[in-house]
């Protein structure tokens, strides 16, 4: 007669020991997050700041004229977007290299969403929310800014440039604006 | 695990609950610390906030991130067009009168904008097919000025609100009927069929037809452009093309038809107006 | 490590859970397996035509239209109703033959498919229209005509009552069986139907009161970040309920098929478990991205999605030590001769092994995803296209090819007329998977956007991206001849000569006599999925009735063809 119990044990240990590797590994992945989020302050778009889509246009931060890059009166550069059905307004935005950029993005409309191609630049930019990205650009040149969250039959044209530039040619005129023209 | 006597089998299950329990909730609590508390704490200093600040806003009671300074706002612009779709506009529509619609329309409209909302002078856009929320938004711009006309800003300013209301809603409602051109009726070449249906990526030009459609599912305020009269298109187009025309909420047709061609907005506007000409 | 156990002599095993004469749930099963394989083959035509459209090649029939409803098309398909569909059948089937005795409640189940085949069609003449190109997500404000959202109901409906049949059979047999362990296969079975009425909570939720009403018109506005969050809540543990039946098949079937034993049974039941705990209350890491919800929060879904990776650990471990014990059986010796030993021209091995590869790159592209900081550089990108293909299209379908090999000779009475074909059809499906998700995680790399109509190649950026998406189409293309070779095996035309076959499920090494009570039934771990889900999602979702955001208004996509 085999002894069951023996094999049995011999199974769950060894499946244990598995089991404790496996733990490690996983807190291993989760020690690196959270070191990054300390070491870089790398948190995800999480900026839960409200705003009505339905009045949008109509007052204050997302007008017509307030969009695009500004700095402000505390040295900080802006960027401001509206995502709307189906294009980026205004369509190229200009932004320094090297130097903490927020980009802030609003919809008056449905859901859209943005990436910055060859960067870590990404959010959903959803109706009720200004969604909020910091950053800083480190290669200069016009990169792509798609919307990358179905937004409609025009959604694959819905497309708008990043010109990063050299910080000595980021210029603000004396409204604090630049713009690509 | 040969457990039969029933007291060992529930001091067994007891302990399964226990550790089950404890393991779970442990790291619960592990992952709420570090992510609520630990990661706010350490992160806060980038935007010199002090540590409550930094967990109000880790935990979404604040806006902003635990880790940068919320930019300042101090913006002043002025909006184009003082429409917006919010629910007391929508409400106003849904109890619009559209007999009060008919009566000042009878009045007013026909003139000009003929008897069912097609209109035979081809400078002015029939109003027929078009939503009442459409219509509804441009004479809204007419009367606060977002849009300009000599004879739809006088007309637009005697009116009140509901009045406005009634009219879009009387041209709304019956409008459907008189329509009878189809998109799959309308000819063109096939660069101009393309563009209107298709768009074109290059240039970042999202197709007519994306939301001047019915039930396309663009802006709500978006017209339906087939049938329109052909001069009046084209009109609208260069004017936007120029400035001239600016109550397009953010941009959209102003940035669209600065990239059209004077070949492609006559193209277009004989396209949407059914002729080959 | 695990030959120890190999090396051992094996215990006696247990009489082995038989069916009777003849499977009472037979057409069932069969009604169940033909619809989910003909949703599947339109699918994957879809599929190949879409990656035709996005390529520099000229497709035909390319509007925008019809990408958006082909993608919608594909979508319902594939996620919807191949997965829910052959769930069900796989169901049925694994209650009458691993209890070993007739379903009791039959009747019921044709219930559930005949509620799910309307439901179907409802949707699917939605789509075709063209009223209903909303994708397969349920994102307001873009609203779908009615009939796409009530025929999806239906289809959820159809499977509530297959998770009522599922509870219904495991706790008569346990009445009749008192302190019995469940065999492994209905228990696992029974784990997904628990964790799908959980899983169901949301996505019902959302449609009932937020998208049919505006579909209906009876609201104008929604609150999108609400509409989104209980989109989530449903959006991971969908992924598992799909992938349960590849996991029942990884150790109930597959170290039986090898020639060997399930090494640990517990090891089983405890993989199962953690499923249904830690597959729902990890739904916020789709919405890493999102404005609507903290970093606070994010990050402890993060933590609890961590977890969500020791099940898949623990059972790769557990299954390859079974199929080495399988491969020494045969006669397999050193470090890793047991591996040549493996019987792989039997589908069910084969597939296995060919499964576990695409585990390991998807499963590692996945902690990517996982990461909340990583996360930036591939959300909505092709990579998570890639990941959820090779996933979901890789590792859980090659393993419903597998299942229905294995079960076809028991359903139909008949051989296989060519086991190469079947070999083929499932090499094919592996190399398509991999030639076509391979380049997408790439292209995701460099920025490559999802759900795209077209791209405009002449852009220098985009240009580069044209020679890969090529050859993704090439991984379509024979994606799509594998699928029409899976629909040739198991027609009539692809079975051979009469066999009578009564499907076996492996036995463990150790087979379970009496197990504890919290690995024998679900009591406790609803309990903690409770908890779970209201630390997760309880504030998350509360923080929308408590300060309410802005909402936005309805945008109708109904349009018809034109």
């Amino acid at each position: 007669m085999i002894d069951h119990g023996a094999t049995e044990r011999r199974i769950l240990k060894t499946e244990l020991r598995w089991a404790v590797f496996v733990g490690f590994l996983v807190l291993m992945i989760l020690g690196a997050i959270v070191y990054a989020g300390i070491s870089m302050h790398i948190n995800p778009p999480s900026n839960r700041e409200f705003i009505d889509p339905k009045t949008l246009h109509l007052s204050g931060e997302f007008t017509e004229a307030n969009l695009g890059t500004s700095v402000d009166t505390d040295g900080q550069v802006t960027t401001r977007v509206i995502a709307t059905q189906f294009s980026f307004v205004p369509q190229c935005v200009v932004v320094p290299a090297n130097r903490t950029v927020t980009l802030r993005f609003a919809s008056p409309d449905v859901i859209h969403g943005i990436l910055v191609s060859g960067t870590n630049v990404n959010t959903m930019v959803v109706p009720g929310y200004v969604s909020q990205v910091h950053t800083e650009f480190t290669r200069t040149g016009d990169l792509l800014m798609p919307c990358h969250e179905y937004c409609g039959f025009g959604h694959s044209q819905m497309l708008a440039t990043v010109r990063v530039v050299p910080p000595e040619q980021f210029r603000p005129g004396p409204d604090g604006k630049v713009t690509c023209g | 695990m040969n457990v039969g006597d029933p007291i060992e089998q529930s001091a067994l299950d007891r302990r399964w609950r226990l550790w089950a329990s404890a393991a779970v909730g442990g790291i619960l609590v592990v992952g709420a610390v570090i992510g609520m508390l630990v990661l706010p704490n350490f992160q806060r200093e980038n935007a010199a906030l002090d540590l409550w600040t930094a967990i109000c806003r880790a935990v979404g009671i604040t806006e902003g991130s635990p880790a940068y300074r919320q930019p300042i706002t101090t913006a002043q612009a002025l909006p184009v067009s003082q429409v917006a779709w919010d629910p007391d506009v929508l409400d106003i529509l849904a109890n619009a009168n559209p007999q009060q619609g008919a009566q000042i329309a009878a009045q007013v409209c026909v003139a000009c904008h003929g008897e069912n909302g097609v209109s035979s002078v081809l400078e002015y856009p029939s109003l027929a097919g078009q939503s009442s929320a459409a219509i509804y938004k441009q004479l809204s711009d007419y009367r606060s000025g977002a849009r300009v006309h000599e004879l739809m800003t006088p007309y637009a300013a005697q009116l009140t609100v509901p009045q406005l209301a009634s009219v879009s809603v009387y041209y709304g409602r019956f409008a459907q009927q008189a329509t009878g051109l189809g998109g799959r009726d309308l000819p063109g070449d096939d660069y101009i069929v393309k563009l209107a249906r298709e768009g074109d990526s290059a240039r970042a030009l999202p197709a007519c037809d994306s939301c001047h459609v019915p039930g396309a599912g663009g802006p709500i305020e978006t017209p339906v452009l087939t049938g329109q009269n052909l001069q009046y298109l084209a009109a609208q187009l260069r004017a936007y093309k120029t400035g001239d025309r600016q109550n397009d909420v953010y941009r959209r047709m102003r940035d669209i038809s600065e990239k059209l061609t004077e070949q492609e907005i006559d193209g277009l506007a004989r396209y949407y107006r059914g002729v080959l000409f | 490590m695990a030959s120890i156990a190999a090396n051992d002599a094996l215990p006696v095993p247990a009489a082995a859970p038989a069916a009777g004469e003849g499977l009472r749930s037979r057409r069932l099963v069969l009604s169940h397996f033909w619809l989910a394989f003909a949703a599947f083959l339109i699918a994957c035509v879809l599929g190949a035509w879409q990656m035709w459209a996005r390529s520099p090649l000229d497709a035909p029939a390319h509007t925008a239209s019809n990408y958006f409803r082909s993608v919608t098309l594909h979508g319902v398909a594939m996620a919807y109703v191949l997965s829910t569909f052959f769930i069900m059948g796989f169901g049925y089937f694994v209650a009458e033959t691993a209890l070993g005795r007739p379903l009791k409640w039959l009747k019921a189940g044709w219930w559930g498919f005949w509620i799910g085949v309307v439901g179907v069609l409802m949707a699917a003449l939605a789509v075709i229209s063209g009223k209903a190109s909303v994708l397969y997500t349920f994102y307001p404000p873009m609203t779908a005509t009615p009939w796409f959202y009530i025929g999806l109901v239906l289809v959820v409906v159809g499977s509530w009552i297959w998770c009522g049949v599922m509870i219904a059979e495991m706790s008569f047999w346990k009445r009749d069986n008192p302190g019995q362990a469940v065999p492994l296969a209905m228990f696992a079975t029974v784990a997904n139907a628990v964790m799908w009425l959980w899983t169901t909570v949301g996505v019902a939720a959302e449609l009932l009161f937020q998208v049919i009403p505006a579909s209906l018109g009876w609201t104008q506005m929604v609150d999108v970040g609400l509409s989104r969050t209980l989109f989530s809540w449903t959006l991971h543990a969908i992924v598992y309920f799909w992938l349960f039946p590849a996991y029942i098949a990884f150790y109930t079937m597959a170290p039986r098929e090898a020639g060997g034993r399930l090494f640990s049974d517990t090891m089983g039941r405890l993989s199962f478990i953690l499923f249904l705990l830690y597959s729902l209350p990890v739904g916020m890491h789709h919405l890493f991205m999102d404005p609507e919800h903290s970093s606070g929060f994010k990050f402890l879904q993060m933590v609890l999605t961590a977890f969500v990776s020791v099940p898949t650990l623990l059972t790769v471990f557990t299954i390859a030590a079974s199929l080495e014990i399988a491969g020494r059986m045969r006669g397999g010796k050193g470090l890793f001769g047991w591996v040549a030993a493996l019987p792989w021209k039997n589908p069910m091995t084969l597939a296995t092994g060919l499964a576990f590869v695409m585990l390991f790159f998807g499963g590692g592209g996945g902690l990517i995803n996982m990461s909340y900081g990583m996360n930036a550089m591939i959300h909505n990108t092709s990579w998570v296209t890639a990941h959820f293909h090779l996933i979901f299209g890789g590792t859980v379908v090659i393993m419903y090819f597998a299942i229905a090999y294995a079960i076809w000779p028991s359903l139909t009475g008949r051989e296989f007329a060519s086991l190469k074909r079947v070999r083929w059809q499932l090499w094919l499906w592996f190399i398509g998977m991999m030639v076509m998700t391979i380049p997408w995680h790439g292209l995701g790399l460099e920025g490559q956007w999802r759900r795209v109509a077209a791209f405009d190649y002449t852009d220098p950026i985009i240009a580069t991206w044209g020679p890969w998406v090529i050859v993704s189409l090439i991984g379509g293309m024979i994606l799509l001849v594998s699928a029409v070779l899976l629909i040739w095996n198991l027609l009539p035309a692809g079975l051979g000569r009469r066999t009578v076959q009564v499907y076996r499920y492996a036995e463990a090494v150790h087979p379970p006599g009496r197990v504890p009570a919290a690995l024998n039934g679900f009591a406790l771990w609803n309990v903690l999925v409770a908890v779970l889900m209201l630390a997760a999602y309880g504030w998350p979702i509360a923080q929308f009735f408590a300060d309410p955001p802005p909402q936005a208004v309805i945008h109708h996509m109904d349009r018809g063809i034109d």
